[in-house]
């Protein structure tokens, strides 16, 4: 791996911004006609806020309808689709715990859930949970969860709810779920955003390998202890963005460590290490879920693939990866590893256009911009459903907390 | 043997040898942990008594479990693969079993000794089946036990590719390094509240 | 020949995949969360308290008891047994009643609580095990899944740890 740290130096300096085409990639009127069913779409999405929310509510519909849709308006115009779903991500990333946090505020005075809400069965579900809870509930019938299964009036976030919400979306985008979806990891991107310069590049590009492995162990390892004591460990003991949503209330020694555990893997894996090396370090190196929905790619008709006439083994796209998605071997096979996150990084870096969208059955390098789109249209659509209905949430919050209006 | 090509039907022949062993050897370990933990529970009862926490929580419990950390760790370096004893008894075990004659005698010794192999949830298993009253209810216990972990093993009837992947083998070890964590800390923890609160 | 149907087969598959994704909001979820909700699974006792055994009626208010729980092979909680006073706002300012856990006709704990007015306060109680089948517990808030006194909405949640080793007989 020595000489791959060597190749990787140069490169890393960059980021996938940097590395945007130049040029318009389509005009403006085929760029609009190719945005208008997102635009109605949204439209859609949004038209039970319109007719029932107040004010606030409303405008924060509206900005996110134009924000959703001028993105992509500007992903058919550029033909980038990284530098501009990572706007979106980022946005939904901060915006997320900001409106999360607020209306924990305002509904129980603090981010931390009394144990009385817990045998009541009012914490809301969290997606991330549902690959620990598959083993009790199918051997036991049992979720090993302090929430409720069907929505109540105190927890609409019910089981069944979020459960439907996760598993209907991942049969559309698979491990894209991490880069569309997912209002944890804007967090880091947007911290890996901050850095211009990578300061740990040599490092990540000598230890990929092994790093790229751990999530898989942490799964394995949460999934088995789970099920062995009943318990949602990664919840109880390793979740970083309980430092930013909510967390068991501190009542002893041990949930005071668990506390300290979720601030200092946060500070570590969300905060610094996207900092300096410029990568989802969370995501690609830690987060048990992300290695659960990589399963999902296997079924998943979408992926990225290299063209190898094309290539010339530059390894902008192996730098320009924020979750270590690809080897040396792995390009060489012209495929990128199953952690692939189609967040298209690395299609937006290469300059040579070896690396394409694809449609698994089709000719690789064949048409990938139709690829792009089927996928992308299906991907937006329910970024915008899922993630545009927390930023307008959050958005309105934002408004309603505003001096003077 | 796993990996030998002998069809469908001769590593289901091979299996079943190798559960049924196991579940002799489960069987005498369940006997084994019951008059241990029996004695056990009589002496500490007889002197100051268990308390409420019961024998799950008592020093035993809590040693045991720093140990599997040890073990776990070795287990993750790879040490025991190598060097130990056991090892080289495995091999040869293995050995046996690839002859075209004695492959009923492989599986059952095989069988049989991972039947009594102390790993992490058999031991904490055992320790259970030592706190039970009585001798059946020991001896049921263990074979639900043995009913639960047997299941694991007919995937295996097709899975020889999983150990010849180098990952599946890294992530092993991690996710043995994890558990050993877990069971390090778990066992400080009962061992440090014995000795500060008793 | 192969390839033509492949691309064929892809293709209807790109647009069964976002057929699926303009269903999600309308049609999947709600399919999804109705094969979760109706998949009989429940919410571990251990938070949930498990199921109830019996209601004791009491003048104003009542008392529901709930099955023991007993912890998995490697469960950490104590076995122990929910006790529910509801309506909360129709309870006295102090409570102090003999509970029947196991139906025997003879009171197992006596559970001993003010209820704040303010509901959102914390609570703090009593239980004394008047048998050697449960655990006494004294100024007991939120200690633990096994251990507490809470106020949950309208309800007090007592929950009293049993002894271990009536429990595993």
């Amino acid at each position: 791996m020595a000489s791959s740290s060597s190749t990787l130096r140069a490169p890393a300096l960059r980021g996938p911004a940097a590395l945007r085409r130049p040029k318009a990639f389509r005009g403006v009127g085929r760029s609009i006609l190719l945005t208008l069913p997102i635009a109605l779409w949204s439209l859609l999405m949004f038209m039970a806020a319109f007719q029932r929310a107040g004010r606030d509510e409303r405008i924060g519909s509206a900005v996110v309808i134009v924000f959703m849709t001028a993105l992509f308006f500007l992903m058919m115009r550029t033909g980038e689709t990284y530098r501009w779903r990572r706007i979106f991500f980022v946005a939904l990333g901060f915006l997320f715990p900001f409106g999360f946090i607020a209306s924990l505020i305002a509904e129980r005075g603090t981010m931390s859930i009394p144990i009385s809400r817990m045998v009541s069965g009012d914490t809301p579900f969290c997606f991330m949970v549902t690959p620990t809870i598959i083993l009790p509930a199918a051997f036991a019938r049992t979720i090993i969860f302090p929430g409720s299964i069907l929505p109540t009036a105190s927890n609409p976030h019910s089981i069944a709810i979020m459960i439907g919400i996760w598993f209907a979306m991942t049969l559309v985008l698979g491990k894209a779920w991490c880069s569309y979806a997912c209002f944890f990891g804007g967090i880091e991107e947007g911290f890996a955003a901050f850095a211009k310069r990578p300061k740990l590049h040599r490092f990540v590009a000598r230890y990929s390998h092994i790093l790229r492995l751990v999530p898989w162990a942490i799964l394995v390892f949460v999934v088995l202890v789970s099920a062995a004591i009943f318990e949602p460990v990664y919840c109880m003991w390793l979740c970083p963005f309980k430092a930013v949503t909510e967390f068991p209330a501190v009542r002893n020694v041990e949930t005071a460590i668990q506390m300290g555990v979720f601030v200092a893997l946060f500070v570590g894996l969300v905060v610094v290490l996207p900092y300096l090396t410029k990568k989802r370090t969370q995501c690609g190196f830690f987060c048990p879920f992300g290695a659960f929905q990589s399963i999902f790619n296997k079924i998943n008709l979408f992926e990225i693939r290299f063209d190898r006439t094309k290539c010339v083994d530059c390894t902008l796209c192996q730098t320009s990866c924020p979750t270590v998605a690809l080897s040396k071997e792995s390009i060489a096979e012209g495929k990128t590893l199953l952690n692939c996150m189609k967040c298209g990084a690395c299609v937006d870096a290469c300059k040579k256009d070896a690396a394409v969208w694809h449609l698994k059955g089709t000719p690789v390098a064949v048409k990938p911009e139709r690829a792009r789109l089927l996928f992308l249209y299906g991907a937006w659509a329910l970024a915008t459903m899922f993630g545009g209905s927390i930023l307008a949430g959050s958005v309105s919050t934002m408004i309603h907390w505003l001096p003077g209006m | 043997m796993m990996v030998q090509p002998q069809g469908v039907r001769g590593h289901s022949r091979q299996l079943g040898l190798f559960l049924a062993a196991r579940l002799a050897g489960y069987i005498v370990f369940a006997t084994a942990a019951w008059l241990v933990g029996s004695s056990i529970q009589r002496a500490w009862t007889g002197r100051a008594g268990i308390g409420q926490a019961g024998i799950g929580q008592s020093w035993l419990m809590g040693w045991i479990e720093v140990l599997l950390a040890a073990a776990l760790v070795v287990y993750a370096v790879g040490w025991p693969h190598r060097r130990c004893a056991a090892a080289k008894e495995a091999q040869g075990l293995v050995r046996i079993g690839e002859g075209p004659g004695p492959l009923r005698s492989g599986a059952l010794a095989l069988g049989f000794l991972t039947g009594i192999n102390l790993c992490p949830p058999f031991l904490v298993a055992g320790v259970r089946a030592a706190q039970l009253e009585h001798l059946p209810a020991a001896l049921l216990f263990f074979v639900c036990f043995f009913v639960g972990t047997a299941v694991w093993f007919l995937p295996f009837l097709s899975m020889g590719f999983v150990q010849r992947t180098p990952a599946v083998v890294t992530v092993a070890r991690m996710v043995a390094v994890l558990l050993a964590c877990w069971y390090g800390i778990s066992g400080f923890s009962i061992l440090i509240e014995r000795t500060f609160y008793g | 020949m192969r390839a033509r149907i492949l691309s064929i087969l892809a293709y209807t598959g790109a647009g069964l995949t976002l057929m699926i994704a303009v269903c999600v909001p309308f049609v999947l979820m709600g399919v999804f969360s109705n094969v979760v909700a109706h998949a009989g699974l429940h919410i571990d006792a251990t938070y949930s308290g498990g199921t109830i055994a019996r209601t004791i009626q009491r003048n104003g208010y009542r008392i529901v008891v709930y099955q023991p729980v007993q912890p998995r092979l490697l469960e950490r909680v104590e076995p122990f047994v929910q006790i529910v006073f509801e309506p909360a706002d129709s309870l006295p300012a102090r409570v102090s009643d003999e509970v029947d856990l196991d139906g025997d006709g003879r009171p197992d704990v006596r559970v001993s609580f003010s209820v704040p007015a303010d509901a959102s306060a914390k609570m703090r109680g009593d239980v004394t095990a008047l048998n050697g089948g449960d655990v006494s517990l004294a100024d007991v808030a939120d200690e633990s899944f096994s251990r507490m006194v809470v106020r949950a909405g309208n309800q007090i949640v007592v929950r009293v740890p049993m002894n271990k080793v009536v429990a595993g007989r």
